[in-house]
């Protein structure tokens, strides 16, 4: 079965980065899109079918934190996958991070960390 | 006095730079640091700020020389040329990685650090504007592929 993700990153480089990541994966990947905040990738979220989001945390306009907590306030996307890759290092805003049902990916990551993650997502669904 | 964090750094851009864009430390050669760090300025480099506040205040610089800004794009997104934008946002991305790395070494006691989105600031502007009453270390990074230079100006709270 496709899955379609969403990968939300101020920065388009690490989105091409983390683009270029998944296509070497191997899936069956179906359609990558891309968003630069948390605001846009909701509303990319409302316009296509997405099943896994790839998120970074700081990011201007709404952080990745905040479009976490409006994604499992909507009962649709209460257990949708969501994987937060970001530097960030404090234990207690990761820990928050993963009561919502998120995964976490620390920056830096090899292809192989992101594809690793992935794949559990993948075997899980 | 404060302590140095220079090693620490050290160890996080060797990792970030190995990590993400394939290069590889070289064995630091015996170069005078200041000298190493003062000639930098005057060639065409291209520099990435990124300020944070929290714990401590400051900023973080990471310059590149010619071959290395011209790598790290290529070499994050395997490609044989890089666009301009494309270079300057990898630059930007490795800063913001690194510094994201480094300001959890201020923090205490609960209290963190938060960064702000890098920017790139050009040959000749004065980056260190607006640190000067900051702590400042300065040192260099041999890779494979080129050098970095950097930079960290902090003043706890």
């Amino acid at each position: 079965m496709e899955i379609n993700i969403l990968v939300v990153d101020d920065s388009p480089i690490m989105r091409k980065m983390i683009i270029k990541t998944i296509r070497l994966c191997g899936l069956d990947i179906g359609q990558i899109f891309e968003a630069g905040d948390g605001k846009e990738a909701l509303e990319k979220m409302q316009e296509h079918p997405v099943d896994l989001l790839l998120v970074d945390v700081n990011m201007p306009v709404m952080d990745g934190i905040e479009m976490l907590e409006r994604v499992r306030h909507d009962p649709k996307r209460k257990t949708m996958p969501v994987f937060i890759i970001s530097t960030e290092s404090n234990p207690k805003r990761i820990e928050f991070i993963k009561s919502q049902g998120a995964d976490f990916l620390h920056k830096p990551f090899t292809p192989e960390d992101l594809r690793g993650k992935i794949l559990q997502i993948v075997e899980m669904q | 006095m404060e302590k140095s964090f220079q090693n620490e750094i050290r160890k996080i851009a060797h990792k970030t730079f190995e990590v993400t864009c394939y290069m590889f430390a070289l064995d630091e050669m015996e170069m005078d640091e200041e000298s190493l760090i003062s000639d930098h300025t005057t060639e065409e480099t291209v520099s990435s700020l990124v300020t944070f506040q929290g714990a401590a205040e400051g900023g973080m610089v990471i310059s590149a020389d010619e071959e290395l800004f011209d790598a790290i794009a290529a070499n994050m997104l395997g490609i044989d040329v890089a666009t301009e934008e494309e270079k300057e946002g990898a630059l930007c991305e490795i800063a913001n990685i690194i510094c994201g790395n480094t300001v959890p070494l201020f923090a205490k006691d609960g209290n963190i650090c938060i960064i702000n989105p890098p920017k790139i600031i050009k040959n000749g502007e004065l980056y260190s504007d607006g640190f000067e009453q900051f702590y400042e270390e300065s040192f260099h990074v041999s890779l494979d592929e080129g050098t970095a230079y950097i930079s960290i100006f902090y003043k706890r709270v």
